[in-house]
């Protein structure tokens, strides 16, 4: 008798055609989070199987709690047998240091040579169990134990409990997105909700030296890097922005400052996506949280690029998307006080129903065409892995 | 040279002391600076906080660097007493403290507060009945040392902790480490504020640890901060804190078999020096082998030190601290002045080898009889 893991496909099962692309990124993707475990991984259309030659599955299944994809992850035992006599003896077995009042036996059989209905095995194995086990009763609505049986073609597996996963799609199961990370609370939650939906993501990040910090910059990391835990690894594009920042600070009326300087954010994330091949624009906007995110602003900036946006949040409260980055954990780094992008050269009262002809007018004014060509030639890539590295390992 | 010693202070590593210089050298940044200078000294500051915070488990928050145990002792006495003074007056301590602890009751009496002693059995453990008479409803803090440090006596803190919140959970618990980490497994789970320096486990001279719940408020010692609400502001001293997470990491490596190894050492010395008529082995169930404490009959304890170090062997009286007086921890097991009024204190590393062992025993044999045959005269 092995102690497995047994893990059930989330929404997967409902992509008849792509199922085997989805099972097969899946695979990839847990063994690229388990890759330092040393585990064997089979599957099948159904289930997904681990094993660990050590039989210590808690950190392993603390990881694969991070990974998309998943319904269920189960620890079960192995039988190397799919006779009902013997099943019986090492069901007895496993329940033999159980304490519990009720129980009830769940069954499924994908092997359809045995001649009984899973519900029969069910009634067959309970009884056994009522015959062997002193004082315990039968209770199918709320029993204190489950035993669930599932008996497969060449071998049987049987468990108690099972932890829930992360559900969603395996990321990268649905091509690519940029996210703008800000550094903010919401675009790390906004990239989580895409990494969800199967999209990889790669961040482009705003940095405008000496007016933001690098304190700023360590905290986009840090924040890439908790996302890096459900994207596998985040490539982490920064731009630096000062010049054109500069020139629209010098150069354009203040209170449409943050109009056009999302619009050029904007034009340069679409480059970016178009430059990785990636197919969505993915960003923290919420609807009505600050005068760039009222809907005719969202048209006077949406409207400069043609790619998709996708705004995850835009019909969150702000408390929701608090209690989304908490979870995550990327709400304490979210919140640590540094300057960034947005936050400087803030007019006292920015437009908040921007025209986009103005905006245009506006935009003459800068060779903003250019200033976007070298922003983007120089800019930097940050790859980030998600694995735990101890940068100064010669001090500690 | 035999150093046995070791409790008094340790050598620093080389590998800690390394690792000092590389920061003092290549970090030399305020990590309170914005510059990345100043950037890069925080960073690894903070990962040097983590490493600790990781190492015990606790918040990051919950630690804070000090130039030593007794300033972490005084941190955790008088900044509870003071952040308490209106939940109660009562502090209880044991008679096996570091005497630190009883400089610092002393002076909170002349505040105002009142300070009872716990009693402990013949084996130096705690007497908990004794404690649970003691606490009070006006009880702010129980302060008991986790291994003290003339005997190596270590108490069960974790159960201590129960019987005092049980009692009332009101009253906080601290533990003065010092003798204990890097030697037993400690847990900062097991109280809510904790002392602990450095240069017991191999590391530098000037820096220790101050562990505190993150749920009790305290007044610090020093003002001047107006960066959060630092208990210890001032510029952080990066290379001894980096140098201390790390002394900390190689200290608590291997920490059972050097324990057994020890434990060995202390056999070997314990049975042959069982052996002298006018010696008195104090060593009881609860002693760590780190520590062993012996009484002579006759021979004055300073005497003897300095007669062993014309071998260019080093032992301890009571503790360092408290050279000269009465050991007030062989007084507190034994109830027996003689028996406190000279002893020494060899202490044991796992640096010291079975030949310094075997050296040291036959030097003590010389100078044991020399020095009996003196006083027999």
């Amino acid at each position: 008798m092995k102690k497995v893991i047994l893990i059930k496909y989330g929404e997967l099962t409902t992509k008849k055609d792509n199922i085997n692309l989805f099972i097969k990124t899946l695979k990839q993707n847990i063994t690229q989070k388990l890759f330092n475990k040393n585990v064997d991984i089979i599957h099948d259309k159904g289930r997904m199987f681990i094993e660990s030659s050590t039989e210590d599955y808690t950190e392993i299944i603390s990881l694969l709690q991070e990974v998309f994809g998943i319904h269920e992850i189960i620890l079960a035992f192995k039988l190397a047998t799919v006779d009902l006599e013997e099943i019986k003896t090492h069901v007895l077995e496993l329940i033999n240091d159980k304490n519990f009042a009720t129980f009830k036996v769940v069954t499924k059989r994908s092997n359809k040579n045995i001649n009984l209905t899973s519900v029969e095995i069910s009634s067959l194995i309970g009884a056994y169990i009522l015959k062997n086990k002193s004082s315990c009763q039968v209770d199918v609505h709320n029993p204190e134990l489950t035993l669930n049986l599932e008996i497969r073609n060449n071998e049987s597996y049987v468990y108690f409990t099972k932890v829930a996963g992360l559900g969603g799609y395996p990321v990268g199961t649905l091509g690519k997105g940029i996210l703008m990370l800000s550094g903010g609370i919401d675009s790390p939650v906004a990239g989580y909700m895409a990494i969800k939906r199967g999209v990889k993501i790669e961040a482009i990040y705003f940095e405008s030296p000496p007016h933001t910090s690098i304190e700023a910059k360590n905290k986009v990391i840090a924040l890439a890097k908790i996302l890096a835990k459900y994207n596998n690894d985040i490539k982490l594009h920064v731009i630096n922005f000062t010049e054109i920042q500069e020139a629209i600070y010098k150069n354009i009326p203040h209170n449409y400052l943050i109009t056009i300087m999302r619009r050029m954010m904007y034009r340069i994330s679409a480059i970016i996506a178009h430059n990785n091949n990636a197919k969505i624009l993915v960003n923290g906007e919420s609807i009505g949280q600050v005068a760039s995110q009222t809907l005719t602003s969202m048209k006077a900036i949406n409207e400069v690029i043609k790619i998709p946006v996708i705004r995850p949040v835009a019909c969150f409260d702000k408390l929701e998307i608090i209690d989304v980055a908490k979870k995550i954990g990327t709400y304490e780094t979210s919140i640590l006080p540094y300057e960034d992008c947005c936050t400087i050269f803030v007019p006292e009262h920015p437009v908040i129903n921007p025209e986009s002809h103005l905006c245009s007018e506006y935009e003459k004014l800068i060779p903003y065409e250019d200033m976007i060509y070298k922003a983007i030639k120089n800019h930097e890539v940050i790859k980030i892995t998600n694995t735990v590295e101890n940068n100064f390992e010669d001090l500690l | 040279m035999i150093y046995l010693d070791y409790s008094a202070t340790t050598p620093v590593s080389y590998d800690v002391l390394e690792t000092y210089i590389k920061t003092s050298k290549d970090f030399i940044g305020n990590p309170n600076s914005l510059h990345s200078l100043g950037v890069k000294s925080k960073t690894l500051m903070n990962s040097a906080i983590k490493q600790i915070s990781d190492l015990f488990n606790v918040l990051d928050s919950e630690l804070t660097f000090t130039s030593g145990a007794t300033e972490s002792n005084n941190m955790a006495l008088v900044g509870v007493a003071l952040a308490n003074i209106k939940k109660g007056n009562h502090i209880i301590t044991s008679k096996l403290e570091h005497p630190s602890i009883y400089k610092i009751c002393e002076y909170l009496e002349t505040l105002g507060f009142e300070i009872s002693y716990v009693d402990n059995d013949s084996d130096g453990l705690i007497d908990f009945e004794d404690l649970k008479r003691k606490i009070r409803p006006t009880t702010i803090l129980v302060s008991i040392v986790a291994v003290n440090s003339e005997l190596g006596i270590r108490q069960p803190l974790k159960m201590i902790r129960q019987i005092i919140k049980k009692e009332n959970p009101n009253t906080y618990f601290h533990s003065d480490m010092t003798q204990a980490l890097g030697k037993i497994p400690v847990s900062f789970h097991d109280v809510d504020l904790a002392s602990c320096s450095a240069h017991k486990i191999y590391g530098p001279k000037g820096i220790g640890l101050f562990y505190k719940n993150s749920r009790i408020n305290l007044v610090p010692l020093i003002h001047g901060s107006s960066k959060e609400q630092s208990l210890r502001p001032g510029t952080p001293a990066l290379p001894l804190i980096v140098s201390m997470a790390k002394a900390i990491r190689l200290s608590l490596n291997d920490i059972d078999r050097r324990e057994a190894f020890i434990s060995r050492l202390n056999d070997k010395i314990v049975k042959e020096l069982e052996t002298y008529p006018g010696i008195l082995i104090n060593k009881t169930k609860y002693s760590i082998p780190h520590i062993l404490n012996i009484s002579f009959e006759n021979i004055k304890s300073e005497t003897f030190i300095h007669a062993m170090e014309a071998y260019e062997i080093y032992l301890g009286t009571n503790t360092a601290c408290a050279s000269g007086d009465l050991s007030s921890s062989v007084l507190a097991v034994y109830k027996d002045k003689k028996r406190a009024s000279s002893t020494i204190r060899i202490s044991l590393s796992y640096l010291t080898t079975t030949d310094e062992i075997n050296k040291f025993l036959s030097c003590f044999k010389i100078v044991y009889n020399r020095l009996n045959a003196l006083v027999q005269k």
